[in-house]
């Protein structure tokens, strides 16, 4: 008599549940990318007196701290003069700024990549992990490798983009790796952080 | 280099008690700001050359350019000053060389051109919670199954009564 009356509110509870459940699954928030300090101005360590290398587009770039190997492809700007990004159906590639130096030049090389794509994270969804003296590896195409060291990693609400720390001279080989972070604004469909990385070339 | 070449000179000279131009000592052409949004406007200074000698040229140098801009106005801190819209510029780095109205050379310096803000390196990432989308689909095929034996159950049960 009583399993009667059980059995059937069970069953309506369990599709209750599993529906609700479903509902929470299409619509729920993806995993959100670290997020490190806001905004504080970046510091740069003193660079060891090494020969600057000549220019040799980067092909590979590995950082081992936050398992990132990917492939590096040439980026430019579009017409309306932002910086290019790699298709977001390829998010496991990074880009290279073709207008600026390669890395192990004197100056600032610039690598950009996909924090997340519609697939879930992409190459540089850890970025904001990565902590000041943990190593990234370049491999360029001239079979050189370079070694850089993290000085720091800040986020830079994007209409605050330090442009001059990021594209300006400097005169040490240096390297910076930019991605998107902080909160995600679906009403533009886009981050309204960039998170960067500032790095000196060491070996 | 030139600029290391003018200040070794104009040490000697002092040193053999010439008289030289104190200009000389300091000649300089600046960029500013040094970096740009492509599109964004720079102002050429050449701080050394005397305006009573006519314009400055400043020679514009870079990945798909070479141009020369005409001074337009004398510069606050001393010299000539030019204003250059980088619209329609190729993204890199460009080299001035500044000559003063009477051919002296005034130096070089160099400025870059940049990609506009920031970059849109995100779209949100994947918006759907696979294990809790295979945990809803697991409770309501056992709700599904739960409902069938029931409803089998059931109707024996209901021909009776």
């Amino acid at each position: 008599m009583s399993s009667r009356r059980t059995l059937p509110a069970v069953v309506a509870l369990l599709g209750v549940t599993g529906l609700g459940l479903i509902t929470v699954g299409l619509t729920a928030d993806p995993a959100r990318p670290p997020r490190p300090p806001v905004d504080a101005p970046a510091r740069t360590h003193p660079a060891p007196d090494l020969a600057p290398l000549p220019r040799a587009a980067p092909v590979r770039v590995r950082i081992p701290a936050i398992g990132v190997r990917a492939e590096v492809v040439p980026v430019g700007a579009d017409a309306a003069g932002v910086l290019e990004v790699p298709p977001l159906d390829r998010p496991t590639l990074a880009g290279w700024y073709r207008h600026g130096v390669s890395p192990g030049e004197t100056g600032n090389a610039v690598l950009v990549g996909h924090v997340d794509s519609p697939a879930g994270p992409a190459v540089f969804f850890d970025l904001g992990r990565l902590r000041a003296g943990q190593e990234i590896q370049i491999t360029r195409a001239d079979a050189a490798v370079t070694t850089f060291t993290v000085d720091d990693v800040r986020a830079y609400p994007k209409d605050r983009f330090p442009s001059s720390l990021v594209y300006g001279p400097a005169d040490a080989a240096g390297l910076r790796l930019i991605t998107c972070g902080g909160r995600f604004d679906a009403g533009t469909g886009n981050y309204v952080d960039n998170i960067i990385v500032f790095a000196t070339r060491t070996t | 280099m030139k600029v290391s070449t003018a200040l070794c000179s104009a040490a000697l000279g002092v040193g053999l008690g010439t008289l030289l131009l104190p200009g000389a000592a300091l000649a300089d052409t600046t960029v500013s700001p040094a970096t740009t949004p492509v599109g964004g406007t720079v102002v050429l200074t050449a701080t050394t050359c005397n305006p009573k000698s006519g314009d400055a040229i400043f020679r514009v140098t870079g990945p798909n350019r070479d141009q020369n801009v005409r001074s337009t106005t004398a510069a606050a801190g001393g010299g000539l000053s030019a204003e250059l819209f980088t619209a329609g510029f190729t993204l890199g780095t460009y080299t001035v060389t500044a000559t003063c109205g009477d051919g002296s050379s005034a130096g070089s310096a160099t400025f870059t051109v940049t990609p506009i803000g920031a970059a849109p390196a995100g779209s949100g990432g994947d918006s759907r919670d696979n294990g809790t989308l295979a945990a809803g689909g697991t409770l309501l095929g056992t709700a599904v199954a739960g409902a069938v034996i029931l409803f089998r159950r059931r109707r024996p049960v209901s021909a009776v009564a």
